[in-house]
């Protein structure tokens, strides 16, 4: 469960969040929505505690990121919207870091990582070193990073792009087994299919600040629009003042 | 659990050795300086030891001529050659062959001139560029008591003193030896003896900071649950143990190339045991620490792997400059130059090659000057990269 209460955050003199407020809870999968520049990444980068918030509360199952990092991140899997591959480790060695720096056994890891590799289908570059791989190919390492150590929570940056229709159906399917293992899933986005596909709860941001928070289907009502794309423009839209 | 700070480690150095290049300039930096050292030094026991042995050599031409001058050179150990008669060209081609320090070549209307008492005409060819300055004045030092020879012999003949002909006479005394001449080499060697520990850590350094920023993998490694001293510590000691096994390295081979050479034919000495070897070495680690640290501090300011390296290149200077003042001002070692790093080794080796006992004060200090600073940087540069501005700014 993640509680954002109000978080303002101010780089120089630019307002980059003013005044986040959401719930997101766990067993669903809550897709946040907003156009360029509305501060997602700044948010998702202020709830695993690399950047402080001036003002606002957050709370990770019951843990402020600012004040015990560790415990919030060692529960958080977090795909950034760079995927972070080291071109001279293969793919393998790659997760096998970052499981360890997660704290996992070897055993174990070795184990999750053929799981993890098996959910995502990328067993045929797990050996291979990551220089030379494509898009897909990268987000899928980076996803089985953000996978491995099983997090309560995943914050998730755009997972979908670069993935072809397999991938992004794999990609799916795992993010609806992690739905029924009770995690909290924020995924940033901007393909409305898949935010009715999968997504229970959707909140919207644009200006650094909460323009709503509700299910597909709320959002729609609320504008009186049925389209969730045109719904989404519209919410947007009347409270920037753009069209 | 394993310690992250491990974890860190064993993953730099892992992609740091996996990379071809970074790999053979390790190989070259270690190799290069024990191996230059000891083909400079051995050149310059060669040559200084060359002309004792075997005297100087003099190309002749036309030698017969005057077989006097020829049992005067003898006499003075200049080996004559004799060598028939040579176009200008082939005297040039012999002389950069450096067989010979000169040519001298006696004319043919010599013996005539000679007989009439007419100043007679000898040439010496040489080449100014060769360093065989020395050795060319003792030939013409020979030829010109030679011509003073005749002029008394003369000069008696019609009656005169030959003193007449010398109201002054020169001695030349030279006190400079070899041991004088050698300080300055030994000390440019020991020099460089330690500028690998700056060198060979650097490309992990500036890899695995400013590099992970460009490549955009920074913002994920901190987003773990690892905290900043973990990851800084690792990387510190990732490029910090390459330079520690390339320097042993180095010391070890330059040791072994030092004791071999002898040293003594040029008053210079590396008296050194393999005890005193290890000690240094040991010293040395944290010189290579610091390095290292410094290096991952500057580095990780740097956001592109181009902008620290030309960052870390005037830090990779400045080691050098104590010990170049030191050795331009002429200083005797004192207690203070153990204090500051790099200088404090270069001293340490400079005071054991000469050997007898220093104690231990100049090890410890030489340990703690760079030790004490190592850990310093280290723990300022986990305390920024808290900053925020590392997550933004990649």
């Amino acid at each position: 469960m993640i509680e954002v209460h109000d978080v303002r955050k101010k780089f120089g003199a630019v307002q980059a969040l003013g005044g986040v407020t959401f719930t997101a809870r766990d067993g669903q999968i809550t897709a946040l929505l907003g156009p360029n520049g509305a501060g997602k990444t700044t948010l998702l980068r202020t709830l695993v505690g690399l950047l402080r918030r001036d003002q606002g509360s957050i709370s990770i199952d019951g843990i402020d990121p600012e004040k015990d990092p560790m415990a919030v991140r060692r529960n958080i899997g977090f795909l950034t919207d760079q995927f972070g591959l080291y071109e001279r480790l293969s793919t393998r060695e790659y997760l096998t870091y970052f499981g360890e720096l997660n704290g996992m056994e070897r055993a174990a890891l070795d184990k999750r990582i053929d799981e993890v590799s098996a959910l995502l289908g990328m067993e045929d570059i797990l050996e291979r070193r990551s220089k030379g791989f494509s898009q897909g190919q990268r987000i899928k390492v980076a996803l089985a990073r953000t996978l491995l150590h099983r997090p309560r929570h995943l914050l998730l940056d755009e997972p979908s792009r670069g993935l072809d229709v397999m991938s992004t159906r794999a990609l799916r399917t795992a993010l609806s087994a992690l739905r029924a293992d009770g995690c909290c899933v924020i995924m940033a986005t901007h393909v409305m299919q898949e935010v009715t596909a999968l997504c229970e709860d959707v909140i919207v941001i644009a200006g650094g600040i909460t323009v709503a928070q509700g299910s597909p289907e709320e959002l729609c009502r609320r504008t009186g629009i049925t389209d969730l794309e045109d719904a989404f423009v519209s919410l947007v839209g009347t409270e920037e003042g753009i069209a | 659990m394993k310690s992250k700070l491990l974890i860190v480690l064993r993953k730099e150095l892992r992609e740091t050795l996996r990379e071809k290049r970074t790999l053979a300039l390790l190989a070259l930096f270690t190799l290069l300086y024990p191996v230059m050292i000891g083909f400079m030094m051995h050149q310059l026991i060669d040559k200084s030891t060359k002309s004792d042995r075997e005297g100087i050599e003099l190309a002749v031409i036309g030698g017969s001529k005057a077989p006097t001058l020829m049992a005067q050179l003898g006499q003075k150990n200049i080996v004559v050659k004799d060598t028939p008669p040579m176009e200008e060209e082939a005297i040039g081609e012999l002389l950069r062959s450096k067989k010979v320090v000169a040519v001298l070549r006696l004319p043919n209307d010599f013996i005539e001139n000679y007989y009439a008492m007419r100043p007679a005409r000898l040439e010496v060819w040489f080449d100014s560029a060769t360093e065989s300055n020395s050795q060319r004045r003792e030939v013409t030092d020979v030829l010109e008591a030679y011509g003073a020879n005749i002029a008394s012999a003369r000069l008696l003949a019609h009656g005169v003193s030959p003193a007449a002909l010398t109201p002054i006479q020169v001695q030349r005394y030279d006190t400079g030896t070899n041991a004088s001449r050698s300080a300055m080499l030994i000390g440019s060697v020991i020099g460089i003896l330690f500028f690998p520990a700056f060198m060979l850590g650097m490309s992990a350094a500036v890899d695995s900071t400013a590099g992970e920023r460009e490549r955009r993998s920074l913002e994920v490694l901190m987003a773990q649950p690892a905290h900043t001293w973990e990851l800084v510590g690792g990387k510190w000691l990732a490029a910090s143990v390459l330079a520690i096994v390339g320097v042993t390295f180095e010391l070890v081979l330059a040791h072994l190339i030092l004791k071999w050479l002898p040293l003594e034919e040029i008053g210079m000495s590396w008296s050194l045991g393999w005890g005193d070897l290890a000690l240094v070495c040991l010293v040395t680690i944290p010189l290579s620490l610091l390095a290292g640290a410094l290096y991952v501090a500057l580095a990780m300011n740097a956001k592109t792997f181009k902008e620290a390296q030309t960052v870390l290149s005037f830090v990779m200077i400045a080691p050098l400059v104590p010990g170049l003042v030191v050795s331009m001002l002429d200083l005797k070692t004192a207690q203070w130059m153990y204090l500051v790093p790099m200088l404090s080794n270069q001293t340490l080796v400079k005071e054991l090659s000469k050997g007898g006992d220093i104690g231990a004060l100049p090890f410890l200090l030489t340990f703690l000057c760079s030790a004490i600073p190592a850990l310093v940087v280290v723990a300022i540069a986990s305390w920024r990269m808290k900053s925020e501005r590392y997550v933004l700014a990649v």
